[in-house]
């Protein structure tokens, strides 16, 4: 038995949890429910002793796991983890990922070939597949590097796994190989914790499940005697009203491209991450980008930015200018300047750049009254308002900034790419209504998302990227367009 | 000539070599030490200090492993637990060795600077080998600490490439985060990198003063700690080109014992900094940072 | 003036620590601390002679703090200050002999803009290595510093040494190329006032145009900077090139107001020192002016020290270090790194965001 008492954790300002008690018992698979920024990542944080509780204790079979025990220690206890993007050492061979965890090896040939065969025997167990000897790790694709971190949690032959957002990287066919394999851990008497935020997942595979908003435990549930409107209406409180789906905007034929892309082509370690690309995004329209994290979304938003330089192919508009404006993937890693206030923030952005310092010169006055007043329409909470640091904004309004920072910009075009992670359902409603309210008046949109549904829900025409290729559909069926994604088609 | 040239190749890589080694260990860790130059003149000043007082080489040379492993720590205290910016800090290692050795120095043999000398260290000559033609004295009539060095560069290799902590290491330079979720304790692993490159860069910092010099001026370092971060770069971070890279600045810097003597026209100082533009000239050539360790230079935090 | 004093807390605290344990050290080396204390502050303030020359050595400091401030927003580690001070210096050692039919006000002007133009070079040369060549800039900059030592060296054994060759130095500069000094004996000279004005200039093409933002915002994220079209390169190698023209200038300055001819020691190390005075003054341009009269008084002051106690005065070389640590201490104190080097966990915000940063 796995149990959590009154757990809290403080991230600066924020309660991140709330005196969370959690159990998980033998046998069972746990699903750990709720929106992103819940607290359910800092919940298994703290289990798996990657974190420091500053109040509340961590059981496992009665015996405490002291708070801030080193991961020593928490291994010792076996507890093994699995987080959402894999902590694996890109650069290194599969094996030497493998010999640092339980195996706990070193890297003499001899040693990585014994970490090998025994791989094996867990891998077969689980039903998977493992690279060939010696591969890099980075080389391998993204469900190959779940199947290992899963293998090297494995390795210390855990009492428990937790499994935090696994499947958020997997397409659907890799997702029930793994959720199969799940089952067979549970009927070795493991305790399975699933972190998840997606509902019909928690319901098909887990035997109880755990709600959480807000930092704290809403609920405990048995999976079979609950549905999936329950579960939303725990997981978000209300409903927020204003979801009414609206009819995607269509473009006007007549009116020429806002952003065509030509055979574009990048090479990077020898593989083409960028393999001819070409696409256009007409005015009014929303144009949707789905498929599985990794497969050139990144480089494609670098290449649209300017931030990569291309091995052949052209962009129209040319990167670097107005008519294009991008919302990376990472807001904090890419988007912002977290140390520097929100006023100079905006002017990250080429236009607004160009506008509030023309000849060069900054004209502070006017960009922090502008600020201030994207601020107010965008209902961006700010303490300080325009000096605030973007480092002491939260998440969501982090996210909000981002794209007001985007459309300040009047562009033709907004390439947005995965503009609803970590966001609410509220947020990320009125994120989209910001996106559809640019296309209506004439705005081309391109969004990239892993998530079907908001793709569905949102755009006009659908795409598919694989392995550094677009191609286009017309399906819009989740389960054939999952098949796509993973590739299945070709 | 050849002789003597392959002679003065060796012993002016030796200390370049002992440092770059254990910079290599620090730099697989994940940590970038400008203050190795501290080390290793805190290791010359001590070295010699103590070899003056006690009048043995050997205590010497504790003292000096002592005093690079000193300034390490405080380095490793700053640089991995206050996880603060690592190029500042090592400056002001380097500045503290810079300022320390300069005031004991005055301190202990007077405002003239009188120059004092100890005995050195004895060469010890490896049987029949020294016979052997060019290379015979340069490798086999040499101080313990040149054979220390170049039996280092097997032993440094196979710890980063094939041993259990060598693998640990390179993971807290790869990926900190991801390696302490596996309970390999990053900070742990870069002081023990760090304690071994202090012992190393002491060691260097001794052989110039009781192997080579046989003196202590100040600043004897001359920037070789700094030219042994060069050659960890220029040997891609892997120990059989540190090695490598580490005979080749040294034979840069012997150049000018040979050519000055023969070529008295060229001015002297661009012997003296030939070893400098090389460093740049290389970094140039060889370029870009790929083989770098991914996470070379980032503070970590623990979350 | 609140947020002044509140900002100015932190380096005085450093300085207080750094100089605690100075005195801690002196007393355990069988000094009085209390005694040095006095010979330094009397060497340095001691009387109008003394505190012109505190001025005097604080004004290369400026310059060469300017330009390691400049350097540091770009996350450009510029730790060859002293190199471009050196080459400024032999630029203008150089051609100030030859300017003896010049009008004084050109002849300053060629003076200082070869020094400013040399330094340029230097500091360009490691800035467009790191922009085309992908050539860490650390041991760049601190090779080139090695460089232009030996360059000087054999300038003033070589080339311009002076006429009678007894000494390494070179023919004194021409009367027209050389500052005025207003209250002679004392070294007050124009210099300190274009020190002051290079700083405000500072201040405000950092914080108030584009280039500056842009700098900034690059020194802060690169990722993001490359994201929104920042010119990374242009900026890399004009940032070094700018910091290099300023510690030029400031070697520059020295030759044409102070020695008025080069000699091989023109630079007791002022580029490394300028680090300590950048961090003290937060990298703030006009934070620089004071501590740079900081550290001059303590280079000044340590020469009567010397004379008084007998105290190496590369003891201040010791009080940089300890200056440097300690803020770098405080600094992680207060974001929290105190608490996480014992292990009670940090205060930082979840990030949600970043890779890795599931929290």
């Amino acid at each position: 038995m796995l149990e959590a008492r009154a757990i809290s954790r403080r991230f600066g300002r924020t309660l991140a949890l709330d005196r969370v008690d959690f159990h998980a018992r033998p046998g069972e698979i746990h699903a750990l429910i709720g929106e992103n920024g819940a607290g359910k990542s800092t919940l298994v944080g703290i289990i798996a002793g990657r974190l420091a509780a500053d109040s509340g204790a961590v059981l496992l079979d009665g015996a405490a796991l002291r708070s801030g025990a080193s991961a020593a220690a928490l291994r010792r206890a076996r507890i093994a983890a699995v987080y959402q993007s894999p902590m694996l050492f890109e650069r290194m061979t599969w094996e030497e990922n493998l010999a640092l965890g339980g195996f706990d090896a070193g890297a003499a040939p001899r040693e990585l070939d014994a970490v090998a065969a025994r791989a094996r025997q867990i891998a077969a167990a689980s039903g998977f597949d493992l690279p060939p000897p010696r591969a890099i790790v980075a080389d391998r694709s993204v469900a190959e590097r779940v199947r290992l971190a899963i293998v090297r949690a494995l390795s210390f032959e855990p009492r428990v796994l937790i499994l935090d957002e696994p499947t958020s990287l997997l397409a659907p066919a890799e997702l029930k190989i793994f959720l199969a394999a799940l089952g067979r851990l549970r009927a070795a008497g493991r305790i399975v914790v699933l972190v998840t935020h997606k509902l019909a997942e928690a319901r098909a595979v887990a035997d109880r499940i755990t709600v959480m908003r807000r930092g704290r435990v809403v609920a405990e549930l048995r999976a079979a005697d609950t549905g999936e409107a329950e579960l939303a209406r725990l997981m978000i409180g209300a409903l927020p009203m204003a979801l009414a789906r609206r009819p995607p905007p269509e473009p006007d034929p007549a009116a020429a491209p806002a952003l065509t892309l030509a055979a574009l082509t990048l090479v990077r370690e020898g593989r083409r991450v960028l393999d001819e690309i070409s696409l256009t995004v007409r005015p009014g329209e929303i144009v949707g980008l789905a498929g599985v994290d990794g497969n050139g979304q990144a480089e494609l938003v670098e290449a649209i930015a300017g931030a990569v330089k291309l091995d052949a192919g052209s962009i129209a508009p040319a990167p670097g200018g107005a008519a294009v404006a991008v919302i990376p993937q990472h807001r904090d890693r890419d988007g912002l300047v977290l140390e520097l206030p929100l006023w100079e923030n905006l002017m990250l952005a080429a236009p607004l750049r160009a506008r509030f310092a023309p000849r060069g010169l900054i004209g502070c006055g006017a960009a922090r009254r502008f600020c201030a007043d994207l601020l107010d329409r965008f209902a961006i909470r700010a303490a300080a308002g325009p000096a605030c640091a973007a480092g002491a904004l939260s998440g969501g309004n982090r996210q909000r900034l981002s794209v007001a920072r985007a459309l300040a910009g009047a562009p033709r075009a907004i390439v947005a790419h995965d503009i609803c992670r970590g966001l609410d359902l509220g947020a990320a409603a009125q994120v989209h209504r910001g996106l559809a309210e640019f296309a209506a008046g004439g705005g081309a949109v391109l969004l990239i998302s892993t998530d079907l549904d908001e793709l569905l829900e949102c755009c006009g025409r659908l795409l598919v990227m694989v392995r550094g290729r677009v191609h286009e559909t017309a399906d819009r069926d989740p389960e054939r367009l999952g098949l796509l994604m993973a590739g299945a088609a070709e | 000539m050849f002789e003597a040239f392959a002679a003065a190749t060796i012993a002016m890589a030796t200390p370049i070599l002992l440092a770059a080694l254990g910079e290599l260990l620090v730099e697989r860790a994940g940590v970038i030490n400008i203050g190795i130059e501290g080390a290793m003149l805190a290791g010359a000043f001590a070295a010699i200090a103590v070899a003056h007082a006690t009048g043995g080489a050997l205590a010497g040379v504790a003292a000096a492993i002592g005093a690079g492993a000193a300034i390490n720590a405080i380095f490793a205290f700053v640089a991995v637990n206050l996880a603060v910016n690592q190029v500042v800090a090592g400056t002001a290692i380097d500045l503290l060795a810079t300022g320390l050795t300069g005031v004991l120095y005055q301190r202990l043999f007077g405002a003239t600077g009188r120059a004092f000398t100890v005995t050195p260290m004895r060469s010890i000559e490896l049987g029949p080998l020294v016979r052997l033609p060019v290379i015979g004295r340069a490798l086999f009539d040499q101080s313990a600490l040149v054979y220390l060095a170049l039996a280092l560069v097997p032993a440094i290799a196979w710890i980063i490439g094939r041993s259990r902590f060598g693998l640990r290491l390179r993971a807290a330079g790869e990926r900190p985060e991801a390696a302490d979720a596996l309970g390999l304790g990053v900070y742990r692993l870069r002081w023990i990198a760090l304690l071994a490159s202090g012992v190393l860069s002491g060691l260097g910092g001794a052989y110039l003063t009781l192997a080579y010099a046989d003196t202590f001026v100040e600043g004897i370092s001359a920037g070789r700690g700094y030219v042994a971060l060069a050659v960890v770069i220029v040997g891609r971070w892997n120990a059989w080109g540190v090695a490598a890279a580490s005979l080749m600045f040294g034979g840069a810097i012997a150049l000018q014992f040979v050519l000055q003597a023969t070529a008295a026209t060229i001015p002297y100082q661009l012997f003296l900094a030939l070893p400098y533009l090389l460093t740049v000239a290389v970094l140039a050539l060889a370029g870009g940072q790929a083989d770098a360790p991914s996470a070379l230079g980032e503070p970590y935090v623990r979350p | 003036m609140r947020r002044l004093l509140a900002a100015a807390l932190r380096p005085a605290g450093a300085i207080g620590c750094a100089l605690g344990v100075v005195a801690i050290a002196l007393a355990l080396l069988g000094a009085s601390p209390v005694a040095v204390a006095a010979d330094l502050a009397d060497g340095a303030f001691g009387n109008w002679i003394a505190f012109t020359d505190t001025l005097a050595r604080a004004t290369p400091l400026v310059f060469c703090g300017l330009a390691v401030a400049i350097a540091f927003h770009g996350a450009l580690w510029n730790i060859g200050a002293d190199g471009q001070l050196i080459v400024g210096a032999l630029a203008a050692g150089a051609i100030g002999p030859a300017l003896g039919g010049w009008p004084h006000t050109l002849a300053i002007a060629a003076i200082i803009g070869a020094g400013g133009l040399a330094g340029a070079i230097w500091g360009g040369l490691a800035g467009w290595l790191r922009a085309r060549r992908n050539v860490n800039e650390v041991i760049s900059t601190i090779m080139l510093n090695f460089i232009a030592a030996q360059l000087l060296s054999w300038a003033v054994h070589g080339p311009l040494m002076e006429p009678s060759g007894a000494f390494p130095a070179s023919r004194k500069i021409a009367a027209a190329a050389r500052l005025q000094l207003y209250f002679p004996p004392s070294r007050v000279n124009l210099a300190m006032l274009f020190a002051l004005a290079l700083a405000a200039v500072c201040e405000f093409g950092l914080f108030r145009t584009a280039p500056g933002f842009e700098l900034r915002a690059l020194g802060r994220n690169r990722r993001a900077s490359a994201f929104f079209g920042v010119p990374i390169a242009r900026l890399t190698a004009g940032a070094m090139a700018l910091s290099g023209m300023l510690a030029g200038f400031g070697g520059a300055v020295q030759i044409s107001a102070i020695t008025h001819r080069l000699y091989e020691t023109i630079s007791p190390g002022w580029g490394y020192e300028a680090i300590a005075v950048a961090l003290v003054a937060r990298l703030s341009p006009l934070g620089i002016v004071p501590a740079a009269l900081l550290f001059g008084a303590l280079d000044n002051g340590s020469q009567a020290m010397q004379r008084a106690d007998g105290i190496s005065p590369q003891l201040v070389y010791v009080i940089q270090a300890l200056v440097i640590i300690a803020l770098l201490a405080f600094d992680a104190s207060a974001a929290g790194g105190w608490r996480e080097a014992f292990g009670a966990g940090a205060p930082a915000e979840p990030n949600a965001g970043a890779e890795g940063g599931d929290v």
